[in-house]
């Protein structure tokens, strides 16, 4: 077979019952990988900034925590609503902490936690409480918005889908 | 030969039928979702909708609640139980509040505990431009508990599912 041929056969290949029977292992093998392994998330929303930018492209590992639990400072998805909907945010406290905003500092365990990733002013004020057993605390990085308006808080450690991808 | 394509063909009459009356014969699990999309139906505002289709919409909303609905919004505290008239006068008092809306559902998971009793989890997704032009887009996940009252899938109990709590 020539090289133009092969060309050819590369991008227009004979419809013949093995090509179209790969074709579809591929198809399937791709929708159970991204559907099961690797979950295309489309962030919406500033709540993340500026580690995470509204409307960008992520994938959600869901195996990351196979074999270790979440623990501070990661980063995951958060189941919100049905199987299409998840929220992106930072785990500050783990089970049985007390967790405050004080001024806008966050306090766990009655100590202020440092926090690199947070790059824009809080002025957050929130009574300290204790996260429950099997729970775990959740906000997201960018602390700007008013107290009302983000998502955050304690949530089931059930509901974590996974980690982004980068 | 004869015997044997006779009972080829009958068996797949018999298979048809009962492929037919799967899909034809209207399952509970369908009734309760068809409950569902009424409601969806009757929420769902158009731009420029007529006072008469408003509050026709408004009465059609409380024939599907039964004659006591319990509402828990536990991120506003709020815990109430509702007619179905209360249902309709806050459907129509709420729906005048937009220009436009569309209340969607998504991935409804019904389960029957208990004959004549339907539990259902799912994602509602409120779109709509209030009369002041804000753009509204929320989603919460929602759980339902619907009674089988005189033939009909009557809504009970709603419940805005609290996935953070603050």
């Amino acid at each position: 077979m020539g090289s133009e041929s092969k060309i050819r056969q590369f991008f227009f290949p004979s419809l013949t019952p093995r090509f179209l029977i790969r074709v579809s292992f591929v198809a399937l093998g791709a929708y159970l990988f991204f559907s099961n392994v690797l979950i295309p998330i489309h962030i919406k929303g500033t709540s993340m900034e500026p580690t995470y930018h509204d409307g960008t492209f992520n994938f959600c590992s869901r195996f990351s925590y196979l074999f270790s639990k979440p623990k501070r400072s990661d980063v995951v998805t958060v189941r919100f609503a049905g199987n299409k909907v998840m929220l992106l945010k930072r785990i500050v406290a783990l089970e049985g902490e007390q967790v405050e905003f004080r001024d806008g500092k966050l306090m766990v365990e009655g100590k202020e936690l440092e926090e690199p990733y947070v790059r824009l002013p809080c002025h957050w004020n929130l009574p300290s409480r204790q996260v429950d057993q099997g729970c775990v605390y959740v906000v997201g990085d960018n602390r700007s918005l008013p107290m009302e308006t983000h998502h955050f808080g304690q949530t089931s450690v059930k509901r974590i889908v996974g980690v982004p991808l980068w | 030969m004869v015997r044997i394509k006779t009972i080829l063909i009958a068996v797949l009459v018999v298979i048809l039928g009962i492929l037919a009356a799967t899909y034809l014969l209207e399952s509970e699990e369908k009734k309760v979702k068809k409950q569902f999309d009424l409601l969806s139906k009757w929420v769902s505002k158009d731009l420029g909708e007529s006072p008469i289709t408003m509050a026709s919409k408004a009465k059609n909303i409380g024939t599907l609640f039964a004659e006591s609905c319990e509402l828990k919004v536990p991120v506003d505290s709020t815990s109430a139980t509702y007619t179905p008239a209360e249902v309709s006068g806050y459907a129509l008092h709420g729906r005048l509040q937009f220009s436009e809306m569309s209340l969607k559902f998504y991935d409804l998971t019904v389960e029957f505990p208990e004959k004549g009793t339907a539990q259902v989890v799912l994602t509602a997704n409120l779109k709509g431009r209030s009369m002041n032009g804000e753009l509204i887009d929320e989603t919460r996940e929602v759980q339902s508990v619907l009674n089988k009252i005189d033939q009909k899938w009557l809504f009970s109990a709603f419940e805005v599912v609290e996935v953070l709590e603050k």
